[in-house]
Parts: C-alpha cells; sequence; structure tokens
C-alpha cells in the first residue's frame, strides 16, 4: 500500500467514526506534495460532521471571477491538515460582483475568499502598442474591486482574503517590444502592488502574494485548457499552492498558531556535537555549512523579536552549553534568548512536557525541531500534539524546513506579541521570587498584582480578537469573537466589551483578560469571558467579574448572568461562577448575582488600576 | 497482467470513487450519462486520470467519450501513445 492510499484510509477510517483526523494523519496530509491526491482527500473529507472535537470550526465562504472547481476539495483538505473544520459556501459562478456588492453572504462566513483571475482585470480587448491604456485599465479594474470589497466589509463581520494574480504569460508574449513588454510587466506588478497595499487599508483584509508563492514551486501556474473549457484558469498544483495559504490565514485567525519554538543544540543550532568537538570545533557561522546554523539562529532570533518563545531541548552537560552560549563568537542566540534551557540527558519529552508546565502553555503550542529521527520519533509518539520538524539533510535547508509550514503565522503582531519572551522570562523569575512565603496569599500580596479594566479601544481591538481566538483553557462558554464582532459589540450601547491588564512588581503582562456582555435592558448577561493562562492562579478572573458586576450596579441592573460551556479544554473554569459568588440558576450551565446585594469578590491582594469606564 | 489491464483497473477504480458506484455497476451499465456525469465529476476524473497515468488527454477526445469501455480505450491509447513517442525521443 503506498502512502497516499495509506493516509486515504486514515481520512476515510477518521469520517466513518465521525471524528477528527489524528494530529499525525492531519500532518501527513499537510505534506502531501500530488494536488490529486490531495483533491481525493478533500472529497473524502467533505463527509466530516459539521462539528468535530478536536478541529476548530469555521464558516467560509468561497467567492470567484472563475469557476471554483477543485479549489473547493483543496481547501478543504488543507484547512482540515492545519486543525480547523470548514463548513464551506460556494458562490454561484458568475455572481462575484454581485455577491460583495449586495453583501448577501450565505451561511454568516466568518471568513470570505476571493479567487481572483486575470480576465477579472483584463480588457476583452486592447491594444499591444498602447501599454498605458492597458496600465489604466488595470488601475479602473482594481479601483472597483476596491469600491466592492470596502462595501461588503460594511455590511458582514467576516475577514475577506484575497491573492495576488501571476501575470499571464499570454499578455507578455503577446507584446513584442521589449519596452513595451516591460511597461505591460510593470502595469501588472502595480496590480499586485495594490491588491497586497488592501492588506493595509482594512484589518479584515488579508492578501496572500500567490505569485510569489508559484515563483518558488515547482508548478505552472496556468491550466490553458482547462481554462478555455471550463473556465478554470488555473492548475490543481497552483490552487493547492493558494489554498494551503489561505489555510494558514484561517489557522492563525482561529488562534491555531504555534508560539514555542523548542530547538536542538548539537547539528540543529550549530554544526558537530559539542560533547566530541568542543566549543572551539563547532560549524557555525562563516562558510557553508557553519553559515547554514548561523542562518537558522538568524532566523530564530528573527521569531523571537515576533513574540515566538524560544525553549532548549538538548541532551547535554549543562556546562559546557552555557560556556558555548556565552562565549562562541558567532553565536546570535544567548542564555537570556531561551525563556526555558531544558539542557540535559532526560527525554526530550518530558523536557517538553516540564516545558509547557512552567510556561502554562499546552503542548499543542510548541514546534520541536532536531536532527535525531529517533528524538523526532519519540515526541511524536509521546507528544503527538508537538508539531516536529526535521533538522537532518543537508543544512542548507533548515530555515526552510523550519518557516515554510508557517506554524508561527499571526494575522498581525499585537503589542503582546512582541512582549511576550520577556513576558514569559518575567514569568520564571517569578517562579523563583514564590519559594520563601509563608502562605501563597503572602506570596500574592507580595507581588502587588494591579488590574486596569476598561471598555476595550480601538487599539485593544486586536489583542482582545487574538485573546478570543487564542484562549482555549479559560473561556467560560467557547464562544470567540472576532475583530469585526468585537468591534460591532464595541460600538453598540448594548453590549459592552472590557479588556483586562494585569501588571504586578516584576512586570506588565498587557491586556490577558476580556468580557463581552450584552447590557440591554436590566438583565445583564455574561456572553463569554477569557483570561490568558499566563496569570492562572492570582485571582485576577475574580477580579474580572467583580469590576463587572459593580459596573452592573452602577447601571442598575437587577441581575447578572453567566453561563459556563464545558468544552474538552475549559475544564480549569469549571465551578467558577459559584467561586465567584453567583448561584445556579434553572437554566443549563448558567448561574445569576444580584448585583446590588453581591459581596465583592475581589481578592484582597489585587487593586484596581485605572478603572477609567469612560 | 498486461497494460491495457492496468489502465482499465486504473480507469474503472477512477470512476467508482468519483461516480460513488460499486464497479459491478459500472460494468453492468457502462454508459456514463446513465450515472451521475456531470462536468463536475467528467473534470475530476480526467484529473484524477492524467495525475495516476500521467497522460493528457484530448479533451475532445474524451468529451466524445460516451462509455466505459470508450475512456478505457482513449486512456490506453494516449498513454501508448505517449510510450511510443518517449521511445523515439
Amino acid at each position: 500500500m503506498n502512502d497516499v492510499t495509506e493516509l486515504l484510509d486514515d481520512l476515510r477510517e477518521a469520517v466513518a467514526g465521525q471524528a477528527a483526523p489524528a494530529p499525525a494523519v492531519r500532518r501527513r496530509l499537510a505534506r502531501v506534495e500530488d494536488p490529486a491526491a490531495v483533491r481525493r482527500a478533500g472529497r473524502v473529507l467533505a463527509g466530516l460532521p459539521a462539528a468535530t472535537p478536536d478541529l476548530r470550526p469555521v464558516s467560509l465562504a468561497v467567492l470567484a471571477t472563475c469557476t471554483i472547481g477543485p479549489f473547493e476539495h483543496l481547501l478543504r483538505a488543507a484547512l482540515v491538515a492545519t486543525g480547523v473544520q470548514p463548513a464551506l459556501h460556494l458562490g454561484d459562478y458568475g455572481t462575484f460582483d454581485l455577491t460583495l456588492a449586495a453583501g448577501e453572504l450565505a451561511g454568516s462566513p466568518d471568513v470570505v475568499t476571493c479567487l481572483l483571475d486575470e480576465r477579472y482585470f483584463l480588457p476583452r480587448e486592447w491594444s499591444a502598442t498602447d501599454p498605458d491604456g492597458l496600465a489604466a485599465h488595470l488601475e479602473d479594474r482594481f479601483a472597483d474591486l476596491r469600491g466592492l470589497l470596502l462595501a461588503s466589509l460594511r455590511r458582514t463581520p467576516a475577514a475577506l482574503v484575497l491573492h495576488t494574480v501571476p501575470v499571464p504569460a499570454r499578455l507578455r508574449e503577446s507584446v513584442i517590444s521589449w519596452r513595451a513588454r516591460a511597461a505591460v510587466g510593470r502595469a501588472w506588478h502595480r496590480l499586485n502592488a495594490d491588491l497586497l497595499g488592501l492588506a493595509g487599508e482594512h484589518g479584515r483584509i488579508t492578501v496572500v502574494d500567490l505569485a510569489g508563492e508559484l515563483a518558488d514551486h515547482a508548478v505552472a501556474a496556468r491550466d490553458d485548457r482547462l481554462h478555455a473549457y471550463a473556465d478554470l484558469p488555473y492548475t490543481d498544483g497552483a490552487l493547492l499552492v493558494l489554498a494551503r495559504q489561505v489555510a494558514r490565514v484561517v489557522a492563525a485567525r482561529s488562534g491555531l498558531s504555534r508560539k514555542v519554538l523548542a530547538l536542538d543544540l548539537d547539528n540543529t543550532l550549530w554544526g558537530g556535537v559539542l560533547g566530541e568537538a568542543g566549543v572551539a570545533g563547532l560549524q557555525l557561522g562563516g562558510l557553508y555549512p557553519g553559515n547554514c546554523y548561523q542562518d537558522l539562529q538568524r532566523t530564530a532570533r528573527r521569531l523571537r523579536e515576533q513574540g515566538v518563545i524560544l525553549v532548549l531541548a538538548s541532551k547535554n552537560d549543562a556546562e559546557p552549553v552555557d560556556e558555548a552560549l556565552a562565549g562562541h563568537p558567532e553565536m546570535l542566540l544567548r542564555q537570556q534568548d531561551f525563556a526555558v534551557r531544558a539542557v540535559n540527558w532526560s527525554a526530550k519529552a518530558e523536557n517538553l512536557r516540564d516545558a509547557a508546565e512552567t510556561l502554562n502553555l499546552g503542548v499543542q503550542a510548541f514546534v520541536f525541531m532536531d536532527d535525531s529521527p529517533f528524538e523526532r520519533g519519540h515526541v511524536a509518539a509521546e507528544l503527538p500534539d508537538v508539531a516536529v520538524v526535521a533538522a537532518d539533510g543537508d543544512p542548507a535547508n533548515l530555515v526552510r524546513s523550519l518557516l515554510r509550514p508557517g506554524w508561527f503565522d499571526v494575522p498581525e503582531l499585537t503589542d503582546t506579541d512582541l512582549r511576550r519572551p520577556e513576558l514569559y522570562r518575567s514569568r520564571a523569575l517569578r517562579t523563583d521570587f514564590s519559594t520563601g512565603f509563608a502562605s501563597s496569599e503572602d506570596y500574592l500580596g507580595a507581588l502587588r498584582t494591579r488590574v486596569a479594566a476598561h471598555p476595550v479601544t480601538t487599539f485593544e481591538v486586536g489583542r482582545v480578537a487574538q485573546l478570543s481566538a487564542r484562549t482555549n483553557q479559560f473561556n467560560l462558554t467557547g464562544r470567540r469573537f472576532d475583530e469585526g464582532a468585537t468591534t460591532a459589540m464595541s460600538t453598540d450601547p448594548a453590549h459592552l466589551v472590557v479588556s483586562f491588564a494585569v501588571s504586578d512588581r516584576f512586570g506588565d503582562e498587557g491586556i490577558v483578560g476580556a468580557a463581552w456582555v450584552e447590557c440591554r435592558g436590566r438583565i445583564w448577561w455574561v456572553l463569554n469571558m477569557v483570561l490568558s493562562c499566563r496569570v492562572f492562579g492570582r485571582g485576577v478572573e475574580f477580579a474580572i467579574v467583580d469590576w463587572i458586576v459593580r459596573r452592573a450596579r452602577e447601571n442598575g441592573a437587577t441581575a447578572l448572568v453567566g453561563r459556563y460551556v464545558p468544552t474538552n479544554r475549559n475544564g480549569v473554569a469549571d465551578g467558577f461562577w459559584e467561586k465567584a459568588g453567583f448561584t445556579p440558576s434553572g437554566e443549563d450551565g448558567t448561574y445569576t448575582v444580584v448585583p446590588a446585594t453581591a459581596p465583592t469578590c475581589l481578592p484582597t491582594w489585587i487593586t484596581y488600576l485605572d478603572t477609567d469606564d469612560d | 497482467m498486461t497494460d491495457i489491464d492496468d489502465t482499465a483497473t486504473v480507469v474503472l477504480n477512477t470512476l467508482c470513487d468519483v461516480l460513488k458506484e460499486p464497479v459491478d455497476d459500472l460494468r453492468a451499465r457502462p454508459v456514463l450519462a446513465v450515472h451521475d456525469w456531470d462536468s463536475l465529476a467528467s473534470l475530476e476524473v480526467l484529473s484524477q486520470l492524467e495525475s495516476r497515468l500521467a497522460v493528457t488527454l484530448d479533451l475532445r477526445a474524451y468529451h466524445a467519450a460516451r462509455t466505459v469501455t470508450d475512456l478505457i480505450d482513449l486512456v490506453a491509447t494516449t498513454a501508448a501513445t505517449n510510450a511510443a513517442i518517449g521511445r523515439r525521443g
């Protein structure tokens, strides 16, 4: 049985059992290069139920200026491979402009992806002697599209995903003068630059650079035969490249990005084995292959700059490793760049589990990179949710192997992303400080925790939406409000969205909690409340609910209702409402308190800071 | 097994997969139009056959194929022609 047959059988088995394919199966699917096989996989996966435990449900509309055709199957397969269960709504052929103009999108999608082709932008007839006329037409068509997209964004809270369009060869080749050919190429690249510019213009537009991606893949972009016959402009190979990019965007928006990169040292972050070659004998910097290892370090450092937490996972003696990290002149990563350094002779799976516990993150936030097939296999078997990256083979491929799957993609960087590595280092320092107190209350009092709460501002919507997407443990109802929904609620008088930031003697954690409250009439409903796992165990959740109770009381609410909906990840929040003084009401999972008489549940060791309600 | 048998097996399996029909049904009722042979299904089969057998089919001939047997013959002939061109090349 070949690999594809085996994979398809595994997918059929998952569908028959109405369960998500296992993480290892999904990662095998993500690696399949044959688009025909991925198409088949997508058709099989159409049989998955609408709600599948372990997959994040996303409603996604596909609108196209051409035939959608196989893009449906390729997109479904790519999405499931990243951990998303899509409900796909396909626009009818020939209705692209109309659907955007009317803003009537079937299925209230979370994401709308637009499949664009060159015919949408090109005039039916154009003169090869007038490249300026062609350029002007392209500009006009782009302006039309931009107008439609921005108008549709006013009618839907969905995010839009667009892509650049590769230069049509027949356009370029039908111009015989090199000067005019350059002008035509320039006009087309300007169109693509304008498309990419839309991402900077509106926070809910993401643009995938398909033209750029195709330049790096050995696949033909177009199929003239099927374009002429069925208005299918792109080859399956090109559509698979696009589908995987769109899946990365959706996964990032759904909070499925990884946060931690755990790296091996010998033959991964440097060439050679430290215990044999010594510090001076390591391959690092200079000529090949040392330059490849240094490039990987540079890449890891760049990821850290953007909020990825670095962890060392190496079987070595700690002392020579510290010596190498501190003293090697070509070393780009130093000890302080790693939030956790697991340098010992224990099993790496055990070290990664411990590191996850120290960081208070799930192992599904981890990517592990190692050159040893044994270590990778062991981690994959013990911790199937950890994404494993192979660092063996030619070291020139190290950077590409790490970056290509897009493990760490986020829609945009928030202030918290930029500060995350430091925040997690503070967490480690806080753990050290916690020794030597008679009780945990003494410790928490000495921490001097302060909570700043206020209705969410425009600048905070991105971070609050990110918390909604990414928080799985302290997530009381599992309802996720993306940027569009949060913005809409924050400006609606019948809703209140509150951000909660925490600081203590060790520093500022930034916004770590949020609550979405419906405050229509005298009864207020907490639609959801989330709290980052970074501040668990400090009573911040009680400060949040206390703040909401106070606010409800000031506004004359007669009851405040909260809800707990169990998911397979939020057991930590079970019993929260009762601990906060709420009483179970008749309805399943709802709890009530009367704000006028509710005693405070604010922990004595927490004070409010800057509780400006305006 | 001969090359034509191989081709026939791949064509039949692909048709079964896309049309969701058991192979015996296709043999008993070989006219494609009596199954769900619409434009989407025919393009899906085209893609799968071209990928699995590494052939490029002439679309005009492909759409002229009326039965399962016509399709097997077309694919086998195209594969043989490609092989001959490969040998000459």
